[in-house]
């Protein structure tokens, strides 16, 4: 018997909204900026948009830590994978990097003790989540105050202004005219898409988060893997500290608030992906965006306040839209 | 490989399983030898699925004991048992939804890059592997990135199938295999299934197929309420005999007697088509019938149904309900016109598995149960504590939740939901699929009852008995087109494959097991 013709999707439901979707998402970016290279002198350079990709890095380091979080968990907004203690973690490392480094430690020394923080509030939330069964929500709101509390010891509330070799070479300038930092945020995406590309770890993290009944009949070690992406997610929040100690000269009180843009920018990356998922690419054009839009305002001379508006609007329709999307018939 | 026949390959000893007061497994013994093809047959809710979740890990037994090639498996967890050579095709789809065909078939095995272990995968390699592997085992063109939510329930299956054959397993579990397939995939995969067993493999078989497991196994066990009551040689044990033993009883006649007669005409189609899945249908549907309705995979007899329903909607010809000329453009207005329809794919349309048996039993009928306003919940249990003792639904309660019970008995509750909704004409898409023998004896007696009441039943299956059985005439399918009309007292099996498989004088492919 020949290949028997196949049936074809009774309703073709869920791609051609998907689609759409992106294809409207990408618009609104060149709208963006478009709109802005047209109002705003000075943004279209090539300088002015190094720098969006330099005020950018911090965000998209914690950033892409949501994404292979919300990937590994699940996308259910509610009982699915999410890390609210990326911004206090970040504040925390921030401040111990700044902290040691006052108190005579070397480079080394204090970076190691950073990350290593980051990491280790990343593995108090896995265990929290994967051993104790935790809902996400609640386990890193939990780890998110533990972090804001301990910066606060260490910083007693106040400013650490710090400078070291590392931390000139961080915000100082690198090959092509590009700063290190941008660099650091070309190598990491790099190594991100990589590894979730190129290697099977992308196609097993979705499957643990999407079914995970099947990636443990598939013999995946579920609960390892799930655990990893927290982890993982604290040792980037880590090695975005350093990058933001060599921004801000220091560590200062408030980088906490970074929390909801982190949240907006993971859910918003989602509908630059084909399959309408977490994925590192999309995360990248999603802080991008914001980059251009946050850039775009103050050169217009545009309160920032309205800037947290238009966040809170996008991950209103981010969530409402993927709702929508995703509600069967 | 042969010198090892007959020795035992997976022995099952003394399985408890609990949950909470439910008693799944109720030491449950049985023993599989190489080079043998083992069946397991037993009610809906006998424990069949719990004996293969426990066997892969994912269910931990209460008590006994689990050997593989006669060594005691302790703590066994699904990655342990595949490295025993023991691979599992589970009842509940194990695929994750958005993952195309290539990735759900090599999870967890990706072909890499260069030779051997290199971490970088080779995605080409991949998709060519995995369409090759289908076209090969099953003769289906299936394109390795087509996303599974593209795919029918029988193509879903074949991947899911394909999977556990491309690792060369020792042991093999089916748990009802071939639920979503139809006769000429099903006839495939026995083929492949005894090719194994000549190599050597120990195959243990779950299937509600009684003929099925007569023709294909070498011993069946019998499984009544969690514990094993039989162990048999199925050529000297008639179908009816297997039967008896699983429900303890004599079931009787499979198929009710009808003495009514059609009445005036329900539905007519005239002309209808929808580009791409089928065209120039006209048939007639009367009132008090049952009108039988087949095909191949990709015949166009799913679309169909689905046009009736709303789902994707006909764009060409005539329907006419009751004389009124109709076309529902959403299932809303479907329920609204008097229809109703039993979905093949019960986990993804026909049931919500958080909710209890009572709300999914009584929401498309919910309206009656409104009274002033307000939910009138003593009605409502007592309807539905009606329908579950009418189709013998194995639950804990009306309020557990339906994913709590087996997967026959998921499906029993979603029959209930349409069926209590008093809709006039009834489309059933595959509605015995993974129900045991004497549940599928109350259904054909309940759609009997219905006709006898007036309703018009269109009955979508590829189950030639039950067709041949329960319909009064049968609609054959093929590639979009209505190729004949049977009357079902007088159809063969063969003059239905024949026409299905496109009308070829001759036999049907790869020798169909009657
Ligand atoms: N997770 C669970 N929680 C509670 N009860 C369960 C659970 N899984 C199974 N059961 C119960 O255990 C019993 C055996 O279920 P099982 O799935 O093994 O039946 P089965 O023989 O495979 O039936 P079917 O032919 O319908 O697939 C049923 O009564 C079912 O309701
Ligand atoms: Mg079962």
């Amino acid at each position: 018997m020949t290949a028997q013709s196949l049936s074809r999707p009774l309703s073709s439901g869920q791609m051609p909204p998907a689609r759409l979707l992106r294809i409207g998402a990408t618009l609104l970016l060149i709208v963006a900026v478009g709109l802005f290279a047209a109002m705003a002198p000075g943004f279209a350079t090539a300088s002015n948009l190094a720098d969006v990709a330099e005020q950018s890095t911090v965000l998209a380091l914690l950033a892409f830590g949501m994404t292979l979080v919300v990937i590994a968990g699940g996308p259910d907004v509610v009982r699915g994978g999410i890390d609210l203690s990326l911004g206090a973690n970040l504040g925390l490392c921030d401040a111990l990097y700044a902290a040691m480094s006052n108190a005579g430690h070397g480079d080394g020394t204090s970076a190691l003790v950073a990350v290593g923080a980051g990491a280790a509030v990343g593995l108090v939330n896995a265990v929290a989540i994967i051993r104790f069964g935790v809902p996400p929500l609640l386990a890193t709101l939990a780890s998110m105050n533990a972090c804001a509390g301990l910066e606060l010891v260490v910083t007693q509330n106040t400013v650490l202004t710090t400078d070291s070799p590392l931390l000139g070479i961080v915000a100082g300038p690198g090959a092509l005219g590009l700063s290190t930092t941008d660099w650091i945020l070309v190598a990491m995406t790099a190594a991100l898409l990589l590894v979730m590309h190129a290697t099977p770890v992308g196609l097993r993290l979705r499957a643990v988060g999407l079914h995970p009944r099947a990636a443990r009949a598939a013999g995946l070690p579920v609960a390892a893997m799930g655990a990893g992406a927290y982890v993982a997610a604290g040792t980037l929040a880590g090695l975005a500290a350093i990058v933001q100690a060599a921004r801000l000269s220091g560590s200062s009180p408030g980088s906490g608030d970074i929390l909801l843009s982190v949240v907006l920018t993971s859910l918003l990356g989602v509908v630059f992906s084909r399959r309408l998922q977490p994925t590192i690419g999309g995360t990248l054009a999603a802080v991008l965006f914001i980059g251009c839009l946050v850039n775009g305002f103050q050169l217009v001379n545009v309160s920032s306040y309205w800037v947290n508006g238009i966040e809170g609007v996008l991950i209103l329709s981010v969530v409402a839209l993927r709702s929508l999307l995703q509600r069967p018939g | 490989m042969n010198d090892q026949a007959g020795e035992a390959a997976l022995s099952l000893q003394g399985l408890v399983k609990r949950f909470g007061a439910t008693r799944a497994l109720d030491g449950a013994s049985l023993v599989v030898r190489r080079g043998s093809l083992h069946g397991l047959i037993g009610q809906n809710g006998a424990g069949k699925s719990t004996i293969v979740k426990i066997l892969n890990g994912l269910l931990q037994p209460d008590s006994g004991s689990i050997a593989i090639d006669g060594r005691q498996v302790v703590d066994a967890s699904p990655r342990l048992i595949e490295r025993l050579g023991v691979h599992i095709i589970h009842q509940e789809p194990m695929l994750v939804p958005g993952f195309t065909v290539a990735e759900a078939l090599f999870l967890g095995d990706e072909p890499r890059l260069g030779a051997g272990r290199s971490p970088v995968v080779s995605w080409r390699t991949m998709r060519r592997c995995a369409e090759e592997a289908i076209a090969s085992r099953f003769g289906l063109a299936l394109r390795g990135d087509t996303p599974l939510d593209q795919l029918g329930a029988a193509e879903r299956q074949i991947v899911q199938i394909t999977r556990s054959l491309l690792k060369a397993p020792r042991v093999l579990v089916f748990d009802e295999p071939t639920a979503s397939l139809v006769r000429s995939e099903a006839n495939r995969l026995f083929a492949i299934i005894r090719r194994l067993r000549e190599e050597g493999a120990a195959v243990l078989y779950v299937s509600h197929y009684l003929e099925e497991v007569r023709d294909l196994c070498d011993t069946v066990t019998v499984l009544r309420n969690g514990r094993d009551v039989a162990t048999l040689d199925p050529a000297r044990t008639s179908v009816a005999g297997m039967a008896a033993l699983m429900v303890d009883r004599d079931l009787g006649a499979m198929f009710p007697t009808r003495s009514s007669l059609p009445g005036a005409p329900l539905l007519e189609a005239r002309g209808l088509g929808r580009s791409g899945a089928f065209a120039d249908l006209s048939f007639t549907l009367r009132a008090g019938e049952i009108l039988g309705l087949t095909g191949l995979v990709g015949s166009g007899a799913k679309e169909l149904v689905a046009a009736l329903f709303g789902l994707a909607p006909a764009d060409r010809g005539t329907l006419l309900l009751h004389g009124r000329a109709v076309m529902p453009a959403s299932p809303s207005e479907a329920v609204g016109l008097g229809i109703g329809l039993v979905p093949e794919d019960r986990r993804r349309n026909g049931v919500a598995l958080d909710a209890s048996v009572a709300e999914n039993a009584t929401l498309p009928g919910l309206v009656r149960f409104v009274r002033r306003f307000l939910l009138d919940r003593g009605r409502e249990q007592e309807a539905v504590r009606g329908l579950i003792a009418r189709l013998a639904i194995k639950t804990p309660g009306p309020d557990a939740p339906v994913g709590a019970l087996s997967g026959g008995n998921q499906q029993k509750v979603s029959l209930a939901k349409w069926l209590g909704t008093g809709a006039t004409l009834f489309l059933l898409d595959e509605p015995t699929v993974a129900v045991d023998v004497a549940a599928k004896v109350e259904i054909y007696r309940l759609l009997a009852d219905l006709a006898a009441g007036g309703a018009g039943i269109l009955l979508l299956s590829s189950d030639l008995a039950e067709l041949r059985g329960l319909a009064d005439r049968i609609l054959v399918m093929h590639r979009g087109r209505l190729v004949a009309e049977l009357r079902a007292a007088d159809a063969t099996a063969d003059e239905i494959l024949t026409a299905a498989s496109g009308g070829a004088a001759g036999s049907a492919p790869d020798g169909i097991a009657a």
